[in-house]
């Protein structure tokens, strides 16, 4: 995805169909001006949220699987804590991105002793702990089922990203970085996002197309190839 | 033959004057200075001449970099979000005035014998030993909506619909996040004053006392004149101060709701968009603009406040001056 992103031209525009990035992001604009979510996004507390969810105060946060248990430990009431898919469908099917946490390594200047030990650990933590079950993520082997936490998933398709091609591998960091657009990078579009509905300063579309514009601008002085959606 | 008590004096040899005095002395001097003064160069100059050199470049931390001359200072001064910066850096220059009328407010209080002074003096100080990342934490939640001010604001009767957001309301935020350097740095700038009004001779206020003068004649004429340096030099310290605010903002608010001042976004390019080279011209011009204000801060008290002599001012010296040399130049031209 994030290769294609870099070679899209102006990928934030609003499309037809209602997908892509701008479908997400009016998800997040729409909540915010629509009063939906807390009036002080200032003071909100990711401690304090997990408790808020599990008694119900809360209704749904936009996180990751690794969330799902914490907030089920937050509170007295585990059982009302689900997850479920972002709710954007393309043609019908239900998308999720998966992605890998960090990985394993083996060290290859250990001892051979050392190797072979670490080797075996690693095959009983894949194989057979239930390290995937507590914490709730999509298990390394294919053969396994996922945990209960993710039955909402059964039917979606996971995806993930493709590897960077040959000559390209910060391409996207490039246009990201060049435009200052920053998706991914730490929350300051969303935060732009959320000003902007917070004080009705900006629509969505003028928003989306100043970041269109500087998307082209960054391709243009990188010297990217430019290939419509 | 004798010329009347001349001696003739041998040229002295190199290892002779190295044992001299001064040459000591000197050798001494350098010896000590040269620690401190690697460290200095090292840390402070080589970086500084290195950063200036980045500023004419287009590049990242790692990497090669491409040459673009002015190009990155041109960019600073048409961007209007790094003005606008410099606009919020404006609330923090209130901040220091009315630290400083607070710092003097306190001092003036404590120069004479009070009950529990050292409490006091303590507890006011006591803010800036904290770190500034810390007193960020602590405000980021006396800030929330709903805890520690709201609550106290309730306590007194107030409805929490008419409290506002402190840190959403774009009217008060910036006042409540250069409010937070306040209460950091009060205390520090009582101590500074307190330690020059020390110094003031107590003779001075009996006799005022006895002349008539109340308080507040005390503070305007014996104290405020005797530590007006210390004084000048707070205020430039604080426009420097809060042109480059950087804790408040970056821990509170992140730089968001408005509330991003000139550091911030600094970071912000140099670190999550990787421009470093914008980044570096950015505080080339920080620079050039404190060294601007502190130049005009000078000026502006050299003028007012007239540092001429302690007997007569600055314009009655230069009259006197000018008189003398008429004078001269008549008794010239006579003879």
């Amino acid at each position: 995805m994030l290769n294609n992103l870099a070679h899209t031209k102006d990928p934030f525009a609003k499309r037809d169909d209602m997908s892509g990035p701008y479908a997400v992001y009016y998800v997040l604009y729409e909540s915010v001006s629509r009063k939906l979510v807390e009036d002080d996004p200032a003071s909100s507390d990711w401690e304090a949220s997990k408790g808020m969810i599990n008694k119900g105060e809360i209704a749904t946060m936009v996180l990751g699987s690794w969330a799902v248990e914490q907030c089920r430990e937050a509170g007295a009431t585990p059982e009302d804590v689900g997850y479920m898919p972002f709710p954007i469908t393309e043609d019908g099917k239900r998308y999720a991105s998966g992605d890998g946490n960090y990985s394993y390594a083996i060290n290859n200047k250990a001892t051979e002793d050392n190797q072979i030990a670490a080797m075996v650990y690693l095959k009983w933590l894949l194989e057979e702990s239930t390290i995937f079950v507590d914490e709730g993520t999509i298990p390394a082997l294919k053969s396994e089922p996922l945990p209960d936490s993710l039955s909402e998933f059964d039917g979606v398709e996971i995806i993930s990203n493709n590897p960077a091609i040959e000559g390209e591998e910060t391409l996207f960091d490039d246009v990201n970085n060049e435009s200052e657009v920053g998706i991914n990078n730490n929350d300051y579009p969303d935060c732009e996002i959320l000003e902007s509905a917070l004080y009705g300063t900006k629509d969505l579309d003028t928003l989306m197309e100043e970041w269109n514009a500087k998307w082209s601008a960054a391709q243009e002085s990188l010297g990217v190839d430019v290939l419509k959606y | 033959m004798d010329r009347g008590g001349s001696a003739v004096v041998r040229k002295k040899t190199f290892a002779e004057k190295m044992k001299s005095r001064e040459a000591q002395q000197f050798l001494v001097i350098v010896t000590f200075l040269f620690a401190p003064l690697l460290l200095l160069i090292v840390f402070t100059y080589l970086p500084f001449m290195r950063m200036v050199q980045f500023s004419f470049y287009n590049m990242k931390y790692i990497g090669p970099k491409k040459f673009v001359g002015l190009a990155n200072y041109v960019d600073v001064f048409h961007r209007t979000e790094i003005f606008r910066a410099l606009l919020v850096s404006v609330y923090y220059m209130g901040g220091a005035v009315v630290q400083l009328a607070l710092a003097l407010f306190f001092a003036t209080l404590m120069v004479f014998k009070v009950k529990g002074e050292s409490v006091f003096k303590a507890t006011l100080f006591f803010p800036y030993l904290i770190c500034g990342i810390a007193v960020g934490f602590i405000f980021k939640f006396f800030y929330a909506r709903g805890f520690v001010l709201d609550s106290l604001l309730q306590m007194f009767g107030m409805k929490l619909d008419n409290i506002p957001y402190w840190l959403q309301d774009q009217s008060i935020n910036n006042i409540a996040l250069a409010a937070t350097s306040v209460w950091r740095y009060t205390g520090q700038n009582m101590i500074m004053f307190l330690g020059a009004m020390m110094s003031v001779d107590t003779d001075l206020y009996e006799a005022a006392a006895l002349d008539g003068a109340n308080n507040w004649h005390r503070f305007r004429y014996i104290i405020l004149p005797s530590i007006k340096s210390i004084i000048v030099l707070n205020l430039i310290l604080s426009i420097s101060g809060s042109l480059s605010a950087f804790e408040p903002p970056y821990v509170i608010t992140n730089g968001t709701m408005g509330t991003g001042t000139y550091f911030v976004i600094m970071n912000r390019l140099a670190h999550e968009n990787q421009k470093v080279g914008l980044a570096c011209a950015m505080a080339i011009v920080l620079l050039a603009i404190i060294i601007l204000c502190t130049v005009a801060q000078k000026l502006f008290f050299a003028y007012v406040f007239d540092n001429g002599t302690d007997d007569e001012s600055k314009a009655a010296v230069r009259k006197r001056k000018k008189a003398e040399q008429k004078r001269r130049a008549q008794k010239g031209a006579a003879v």
